[in-house]
């Protein structure tokens, strides 16, 4: 099976600081792999770079300080997004934003009707024109989600879309995003705290812990990896 | 009225500025960059009265000051320079400017109260090419760049762009605000610049729900204000930003209190 994103040597590291030492791995492309570590284990950092390389222009060597993604579309989806309380776009009208990010202004037919296939596949057909200001928080967490899947990623990433969500909408938005990964048979790559749904609704797994990188098949997923969520959650409380 | 070659001139002068500064407005209250937009005024001020004081086009002045300071304020936000503290010190350095230029300059207060509160009514055909050129450069980089620039404006973390990149696209968007302000100074002065680069778009808010339909709406109350300005000015004898501006305004209180009824 042919890898999506393939990382050889790398180190993260803010100073003396090192956060991840001289990991290698690979990721394979069509499959939901779920990045796991406790904060600070590195895991928005190692995103960052995997992005970094996919923006930078392409060489001859293809590789960004070890990490090389070969994958034709990427699509991100952050951890916090910022677009104040009067937002005037519909959830329709922020689906087509990012649709593509050069060319014709306006969206074609064909554009339209991946609006309308995304926003289906996060079920908010009857919300479209809602404006996203006045969407709740799961609500608008699909709509962020719809808008990367507009785009046809081959690659989806996700740092934590189900963080700010109670229990019942974050499973709503785990089996969505499976439902639409294996529809498109793209490949996600999915940061996540909560273990809770890996088992049933991933295929592999990357476990950041003490500078390492720890991949495999979810079947195999370590105890002390599926207790990170646990932990925190003890802490909290 | 429209049998008077200057009031042909002042609303064929009008439209284009119209037409501009609320379609750039619509990516400048969308970036929340009102604060900026009137910073630029002040430095299209200071632009406008070198240009009386050297002896070229207040225009041209204009353009040029707010063209390079753009690229100053870019060059900062990429830097990730805090630039809200250093963009007031450079307004207030460009009003002190603009006022020892027009000194300098023996300029008459009719030229310092033109630039201020806008003079269209007095317009000439060359300087009508002049605007109309300038809008064209605008509308066409808005064109090509309407994308990218939809999604700085709306929705910037779904901009994925490597840096370098990113900060090209913040520059060329200061460059079209630079030029549209320069624009807009024209009709409503640069003290009321506000007027027409963000009452349109920010009014449009309440009832638009497409970077289009924003856009297009945003048009449509400034033309509305600057016709109905340009003809209320011509009828009373009174100056044409007073009456654009009292329309604005109005169009936006009540854009406001229906947002809050709905």
């Amino acid at each position: 099976m042919q890898n999506q994103i393939s990382v050889q040597h790398y180190v993260a590291a803010f100073g003396k600081r090192v956060i991840l030492k001289d990991v290698s791995f690979s990721i394979p492309s069509g499959q939901l792999t779920v990045v796991l570590g406790e904060n600070g284990a590195g895991k928005t950092t190692l995103i960052k770079a995997i992005l970094n390389a996919y923006l930078q222009p392409k060489s001859a060597a293809d590789e960004v300080n070890g990490i090389e993604v070969s994958t034709k579309k990427l699509a991100y989806v952050p951890q916090f997004r910022d677009l104040g309380s009067d937002y005037p776009l519909s959830l329709a009208a922020f689906v087509g934003l990012a649709i593509r990010q050069k060319g014709w202004p306006f969206l074609t037919k064909k554009e339209k009707g991946r609006v309308q296939e995304a926003l289906a596949l996060v079920d908010l057909t009857d919300l479209k024109d809602l404006p996203l200001s006045k969407a709740s928080g799961g609500q608008k967490q699909r709509a962020y989600i719809a808008q990367a899947l507009a785009q046809n990623p081959d690659l989806l990433i996700l740092d934590e879309p189900t963080a700010a969500l109670d229990a019942k909408h974050s499973q709503e938005v785990v089996s969505q995003i499976r439902n639409a990964q294996q529809k498109k048979g793209m490949g996600v790559l999915w940061i996540s705290h909560d273990t809770s749904w890996v088992k049933d609704f991933s295929d592999n797994y990357l476990w950041l812990h003490d500078g390492q990188a720890e991949f495999g098949s979810v079947d195999s997923l370590p105890d002390a990896a599926r207790s990170i969520h646990q932990e925190e959650v003890n802490d909290v409380n | 009225m429209l049998t008077e070659a200057y009031m042909q001139h002042a609303f064929l002068a009008g439209t284009i500025i119209a037409v501009v500064s609320a379609l750039v407005g619509t990516f400048v209250v969308a970036r929340s960059y009102n604060f900026l937009t009137h910073s630029l005024s002040e430095i299209a001020f200071a632009g406008a009265a070198l240009g009386f004081w050297l002896g070229f086009a207040p225009l041209l002045g204009m353009m040029i000051a707010t063209a390079s300071s753009a690229l100053a304020i870019g060059a900062l936000e990429n830097a990730k320079v805090k630039s809200d503290n250093v963009t007031s010190a450079i307004s207030a350095m460009a009003i002190g400017l603009g006022i020892l230029f027009l000194a300098l300059g023996n300029s008459s207060s009719t030229a310092a109260t033109g630039i201020l509160f806008g003079s269209v009514l007095g317009i000439s055909m060359g300087d009508i090419a002049l605007l109309a050129l300038m809008a064209a450069v605008v509308i066409g980089l808005i064109f090509i760049l309407f994308r990218p620039l939809s999604l700085l404006a709306f929705d910037e973390a779904g901009l994925l762009l490597s840096e370098r990149k990113k900060g090209l696209l913040r520059v060329a968007f200061l460059l079209i605000m630079a030029l549209s302000v320069a624009i807009s100074s024209q009709l409503v002065g640069s003290l009321l610049i506000f007027v027409l680069v963000t009452l349109p778009a920010a009014s449009a808010r309440t009832y638009q729900k497409s970077v289009a339909g924003l856009i297009a709406l945003a048009v449509f109350f400034a033309l509305f204000g600057t016709w109905a300005g340009l003809a209320l000015a011509y009828l009373t004898n009174l100056p044409t930003s007073v009456f654009i501006a009292l329309i604005e305004v109005a169009i936006y209180l009540l854009s406001l209190a229906l947002a809050k009824l709905d």
